[in-house]
């Protein structure tokens, strides 16, 4: 419980330190806050008693912070959260690193909000307590606005603009039905309380009907964070315009926040109501998968082709998250881990040369293996990461979810019934071939070919005067930033079995209800003739609630 | 004392108001309109401030009736902090004045319209 | 359909894991090798390291096959496992782990023997690259072999998976060597993205096995099969077929999945060797024959095998005759011989298909090897139009009779060994009680003629006649543009073993051109090389002179690839059937066909391209003035414009689509209904901002209008009453 505080109000008082220090001293302090937050994460992690359970540690509640409305200071984590927020701390730092010479005015108030930034997302995963998690859920668009507003490219008011009213929308609906649940608690219950736990208990004994709509309107605030096809368009603006550190942590860790949500209150509050929708949101997902996948295909800036490819791969992990069973359900949780891993290196790997050429356009720059050995190696082998090759981290997700789609299906002989099924697997599986092709493509212009640098010779001599000039290919804090995701994506790759043994129970447990009401609703649906074994199926779950 | 101010006609509803309540109720309401009138009419930026004081004075006196009405202090108590309020504002807002006098040589208030968006 | 299958059981033997050490050291090699770029080693240290690890797999897969007993199981670590419930299904499991029987032993010596072999040859093929790429190539081999072998001795299809894509990324990274030159990325490109559309059909394979057998190791799943599988998806049992063998067409670059493999000739020749030969194309046959069984599942899913095999191998051979690069002659061959073996798994002969793999690797690395010999000494010329009588330039003598053993044995010369496996590949055809396959088997023989003819057509052309040759237009094929140097050269004499460098005057003019001829170790790998290919031909004659049992079939008889129903082998019953063609016995009659076939097509070969050149340009031009037939000689030299087809059929749709939903993304998704939505907050703002002036009077009106309304509403609700 002190580590899990620790990492997140140690960055809080170091943008206090921050903001009273010099500029000069911001970025190590910063750097010194995000790694103890890691540290201390990581001891927790360490001591971590139930990696091979469901349940969440700490087990007891915090002490009350308003003690009327029943909110609740409580902290804890359960495996899925402990390894996102590992993810974020685990990034931070690098993002701070990172930022040294790409930040180069107003920086005192960069790193501080940075700082709070990576706190905020933390609380948000390890928030026991619903309005806990909603404060951290919604304070991380306050750096993250301010972030693009002032150290973003030439559309940045706007992309931050939008990003912040897209999402604060979003996240109204969840907060409503967040509230309704808890309202729902209190009427049973006599008092308030927003514990996560209680609140599922709650909401999984409402009407169908109530679980429906609950669904609907939790499942579009998270989707617009995720985010999900027809809700995506502020990522790749916001994405475009953000300095490189915003852009890692948005695709790494605040995307994950919209994951996270339907693996914590979306897919566990209603059964009923995802079982009734999980077609249209694996239809969604697939939807995402191509659509992401044939724009990146003709994008020709690099980081809007890597937002995109975002898009799709959450698609991906959507799908496995929606078909319902363990497999699925796995490898959209390891997938998430994965992909904040790989697509966060990436853009650290554009924002390096897009520092040095400050351009991200595929079709003035390329060939860059010639000027850039270093960077292309470690670009080559992100690039393979996000395609899903074997042996690295990419695939074991990808597969999962993959595989969990295809085995999704009326049976369900692994105990878990499901809609989906080959076909879904098929269309969502040309995803896989797509993502080849958009990536290479990326690769084979941006890495590869002949030479071709903007403006010739002067090439890595930044514009801005008295900016220490950058060498022409990678430094040592270059390397020391993407070397840690390296090693991690490769040992992801080689040794996934301790996480994935982690995570196993927690998407089991996040699957209880889920083969009844399936089942329940395939009945409804697909065989009329068997009402009257339905209705008394419904009688005796009424009896039994 | 029984002159009853018979008001609600289809509710039935009725509000006895003592005949000398009413009279102060009465310069209540002439105060404020007086001041409301003065305010909108009016372009000096003193004269201004001196209308709002008097809706101010129009709504304490309000009180002071009915909390004289009610047999209820809370009234007066408000009134108290009323006139506390409106003498720490009279001595910042004669400050502003004094400044916006400073930047542009008139007391005209047309002279601010810079917070309209058009 | 499903009949008893006798597959033996695997016994799980953790004391084996030592054979763990054929994938871990070219691992380790790789390693080293991205150690020695990271160190700019200039030495040929990665070779050598290279070259050790591969040969002390060999040595370790080869002390594995004396110790063999029978099929095993070695775990080695857990890899992608876990379990959500107790009972079946309830649990993914894929550990890194081996599954040794004989079909993988078979695999592995020649995949890691000529790994070696074709790795010391790079050594010195590569040598103007040290420094520069030279790590890089050593870290491609080894990833490459290191991704093969853990696709052979993977224990479940999850790590066949790992070394499926594996070899694609290495071939990947190769062909795309020298990445400055844009057509080598895009043949990399290409031979990724064609190779993972057959790795979807793969993938969805692995589900689909999954979701009915609930288990993916071999061994289980041979057991499990005995049961019938138990079918939880909406598809039957008999797609599994299907989907595997879209994933074996596209890795063995079969029909219509085929155009990379000519493209990957981009790569530096060794590594069209170790694609061609040894170690990518073959995959898709070994998958075919290790999961053999469950082909079965369709009655109809074998002869698809059969069909597709067939008509790759003519296509092809036909497109093969038509080229006039040597190495691309070569890779078509490889195509056309690919689907030879794809013929012989869909008629029942998982023996012929395995052992002429056999064949073909060693024929095919020497013949690539030979080519790629003639390019490193002739900067780059590979044109068979502007080469001539190499044997008898002073030190090619090894590479002419070399190539000319390569040559023998793929047109199948009489009592070759290729000659053997692919008469045992059309033996089972021509002796199929199915019309279709005899058709196929009268097909594959009209191919076989074919393919002597363009064998010998390179030949005839290059090694045969008199002497003359132009040198490339590289100062070395594969050498980056900034790494040449001039060497003054001029007037220098011809001698045959010159130095490396000092030959590298391509750009001098090809009057003072001088080929420098190979050394040692090139000359030496393939001298070894046509030892082998004379050598792996002796379990077939220890069958036909001395009747015992074909090493090779005995080898494969040992695995799954011999289970089935339906599969007699030709070989297997002499007396099962009493089959004949043209009216002899069945093997008598096919080697007089064959062998008319084969010296047929050199003959012809030999009239046109080296008694009378002057013919074969006649005959081109006298073909392309009929109309009738004129397309015929156009579709054989764009091969058939299958790319094409891709482009206009997929690439180009694609494409266009891509930019239709991106500017709908920009314009209408995000332009017309997020900022439409948007803008009606800002057009209600509109409305009321007549109200804010700026002027305070008017705020003040506001404020009393809104005060009036508010008192107007509550004195109209108290005039109206409560309720």
């Amino acid at each position: 419980m002190l580590m899990i505080w620790i990492s997140i109000l140690f960055p809080v008082l170091a943008a206090c330190v921050v903001a009273l220090g010099s500029a000069k001293s911001a970025r190590l302090t910063a750097l010194v806050g995000t790694s103890v937050s890691l540290a201390a994460l990581a001891i927790f992690a360490w001591n971590f008693p139930a990696w091979n359970t469901a349940e969440h540690f700490p087990s007891v509640s915090g002490p009350a912070w308003i003690p009327a409305a029943g909110i609740t200071l409580s902290v804890g984590f359960d495996t899925v959260s402990l390894l996102l927020a590992l993810l974020t701390a685990f990034l931070m730092p690098l993002c701070i690193l990172g930022s040294f010479t790409a930040i180069t005015q107003r920086s005192k108030e960069y790193y501080g909000w940075f700082l709070l930034l990576g706190s905020s997302i933390i609380l948000a995963f390890a928030a026991r307590d619903a309005i806990l998690f909603y404060i951290g859920y919604e304070f991380t668009l306050v750096p993250m606005t301010l972030i693009i507003a002032i150290y973003g490219g030439t559309e940045r008011r706007v992309a931050a603009l939008k990003m912040f009213l897209y999402t604060f929308l979003g996240s109204m609906f969840m907060l409503a039905s967040l509230l309704y649940v808890a309202w729902e608690l209190r009427i049973t219950s006599g008092a308030w309380n927003f514990d996560i736990d209680s609140l599922i208990d709650a909401s999984v004994r409402l009407p169908a009907a109530n679980q429906y709509w609950l669904f609907a309107a939790l499942m579009v605030g998270f989707a617009v964070k995720v985010p999900l096809f027809p809700l995506h368009t502020w990522l790749p603006l916001a994405h475009d315009q953000a300095p490189t550190a915003g852009s890692v942590i948005l695709a790494s860790a605040m995307l994950k926040l919209g994951t996270y949500g339907n693996y914590r209150f979306a897919l566990p509050m209603a059964p009923a109501g995802g079982a009734e929708l999980m077609t249209v949101v694996a239809v969604l997902a697939i939807i995402a998968i191509l659509y992401g996948s044939l724009i990146c295909w003709v994008q020709t800036d690099a980081k809007k082709l890597v937002a995109y490819s975002s898009v799709a791969h959450l698609g991906l992990c959507m799908l496995g998250l929606f078909a319902l069973n363990p497999m699925g359900a796995e490898g959209a949780v390891f997938y998430m881990v994965n992909h904040g891993l790989s697509t966060g290196a990436l853009f650290f790997c554009i924002g390096m040369f897009y520092e040095r050429y400050h351009t991200k356009d595929t079709d003035v720059l390329g060939g860059l293996a010639k000027r850039m050995p270093i960077w292309a190696c470690f670009m080559v082998l992100f690039t393979l990461a996000s395609i899903g090759l074997p042996g690295l981290n990419g695939f074991i997700g990808e597969f999962l979810c993959l595989g969990g789609a295809f085995t999704a299906e009326h049976d369900g002989q692994s105990g878990y019934p499901g809609v989906l099924g080959p076909w879904y697997a098929i269309v969502a599986g040309l995803g896989l071939i797509f993502s080849a092709m958009y990536l290479l493509i990326l690769l084979g212009k941006l890495v590869w070919g002949p030479l071709r640098e903007p403006h010739d010779g002067a090439t890595h001599h930044p514009h801005v005067s008295g900016v220490p000039s950058l060498s022409p290919d990678l430094c040592f804090r270059e390397i020391a930033i993407l070397t840690p995701i390296a090693i991690a994506c490769i040992w992801l790759g080689i040794q996934p079995k301790p996480m994935l043994d982690a995570i196993a129970p927690c998407a089991a447990r996040m699957l209880t209800h889920y083969p009844q009401e399936v089942r329940r609703h395939l009945e409804h649906t697909s065989a009329p003739e068997l009402t009257t074994t339905t209705s008394v199926n419904d009688h005796e779950r009424a009896t039994n609630e | 004392m029984n002159a009853a101010l018979d008001i609600g006609v289809a509710s039935g509803f009725t509000l006895a108001v003592p005949a000398e309540i009413s009279i102060a109720l009465m310069i209540s309401a002439l105060l404020f309109t007086l001041g409301i009138i003065g305010f909108l009419c009016r372009r000096n930026m003193i004269i201004m401030f001196l209308c709002t004081e008097l809706m101010f004075q129009g709504a304490a006196l309000a009180m002071v009736s009915f909390s004289r009405m009610r047999m209820d202090v809370s009234g007066q108590v408000f009134v108290i902090f009323i006139l506390t309020v409106a003498a720490a504002e009279a001595a910042l807002a004669l400050g502003l004045v004094v400044l916006l006098y400073r930047r542009r040589e008139t007391l005209n208030a047309d002279a601010w319209s810079e917070l309209g968006e058009s | 359909m499903i009949h008893e299958h006798s597959i033996r059981a695997a016994a799980l033997a953790p004391e084996l894991g030592w054979v763990g050490l054929a994938l871990l050291l070219p691992l380790l090699s790789a390693c080293a090798c991205a150690l020695c770029a990271a160190l700019r080693v200039k030495s040929k240290a990665p070779a050598i390291i290279t070259s050790l690890a591969l040969a002390g797999s060999f040595v370790i897969i080869l002390t594995a096959y004396f110790a063999y007993t029978g099929p095993v199981e070695v775990p080695i670590f857990q890899w992608m496992s876990f379990q959500w419930g107790t009972q079946s299904f309830q649990s993914f499991t894929a550990d890194f782990a081996l599954y040794i029987d004989s079909l993988t032993l078979f695999w592995m010596l020649f995949v890691t023997g000529l790994g070696t072999l074709i790795s010391i040859y790079a050594s010195e093929y590569m040598e103007s690259d040290r420094g520069g790429g030279y790590c890089r190539f050593f870290f491609g081999i080894s990833v490459f072999l290191f991704s093969m072998s853990a696709l052979v001795l993977g224990d479940n299809l999850v790590m066949l998976y790992l070394g499926w894509e594996g070899v694609g990324l290495a071939s990947y990274l190769l062909i795309g060597y020298n990445y400055e030159r844009p057509s080598a990325v895009a043949a990399a490109k290409k031979a990724f993205i064609m190779n993972r559309i057959g790795d979807l059909g793969l993938a969805l394979g692995i589900f689909m096995l999954w979701a009915n057998y609930g288990t993916l190791q071999y061994s289980e799943l041979f057991a499990a099969m005995n049961n019938g599988g138990q079918s939880s998806v909406d598809w039957d049992l008999s797609v599994i077929p299907f989907l595997l063998m879209l994933g074996a067409f596209g890795k063995s670059a079969q029909i219509p999945l085929f155009t990379w493999l000519p493209d990957a000739m981009e790569g530096p020749t060794p590594v069209s060797a170790l694609i061609h030969a040894a170690t990518m194309v073959t995959a898709g046959v070994y998958l075919i024959a290790r999961l053999y069984p469950f082909f079965e599942l369709h009655p109809e899913a074998l002869a698809t095998v059969a069909w597709i095999g067939g008509s790759t191998a003519l296509v092809a051979a036909t497109i093969g005759m038509a080229q006039y690069d040597i190495k691309r002659v070569f890779a078509y061959s490889t195509i056309s011989q690919l689907g030879y073996m794809f013929l012989g798994l869909g008629v029942g002969t998982s023996f012929g298909a395995c052992y002429h793999t056999l064949t073909h690797a060693f024929f095919k690395a020497l013949l690539f090897l030979t080519a790629g010999a003639i390019m490193h000494g002739f900067a780059g010329q590979l044109d068979l139009r502007k080469l001539s009588g190499l044997r008898q330039l002073p030190g090619w003598r090894i590479v002419s009779w070399t190539m000319f053993v390569g040559c023998l044995w793929l047109a199948a010369f009489p009592y070759t060994a290729a000659f053997f496996s692919k008469d045992a590949i059309l033996l089972q055809a021509l002796t199929s009680e199915r019309g279709d396959f005899r058709f196929l088997g009268w097909l594959g023989l009209f191919t076989a003629a074919l393919t002597a003819y363009y064998t010998f057509r390179v030949w005839f052309r290059v090694c045969a006649g008199p002497l003359h040759y132009e040198g490339g237009s590289e100062g070395h094929h594969e050498t980056p543009a900034g790494h040449e140097t001039p060497v003054a050269s001029h007037g220098t004499v011809a001698s045959s073993v010159q130095p490396a460098p000092a030959s590298h005057s391509a750009r001098e003019g090809h009057s003072v051109f001088h080929p420098h001829a190979p050394r040692l170790a090139i000359n030496g790998v393939l001298v070894i090389l046509a030892i082998g290919a004379l050598l792996v031909g002796v379990p077939a004659y220890d069958h036909v002179f001395a009747h015992r049992e074909n090493w090779a079939q005995s080898m494969i008889a040992g695995s799954s690839a011999y289970q089935g129903a339906g599969i007699e082998d030709a070989h297997a019953g002499h007396d099962a059937h009493q089959a004949t063609i043209l009216g002899m016995d069945a093997h008598t009659g096919l080697t007089v066909v064959g062998s008319t076939a084969s010296i047929g097509g050199i003959v012809i070969a030999w009239f046109f391209h080296l008694r009378n050149r002057k013919a074969a340009d006649q005959l081109r031009a006298a073909l392309m003035r009929r109309y009738w037939i004129g397309w015929l000689p156009i579709c054989m030299e764009n091969k058939w414009y299958v790319d094409e087809v891709f482009h206009v059929f997929f690439r180009l749709p694609m494409w266009v689509g891509g930019q239709i939903l991106s500017f709908g993304d920009r314009h209408f998704l995000d332009g017309v209904l997020v900022d439409g939505l948007a803008k009606i907050p800002l057009g209600l703002g509109r409305l009321f901002r007549p109200l804010y002036g700026g002027a305070l009077q008017g705020y003040a009106v506001t404020m009393a209008g809104g005060i009036a309304l508010v008192i107007a509403w509550v004195t109209w609700i108290w005039v109206r009453g409560f309720n």
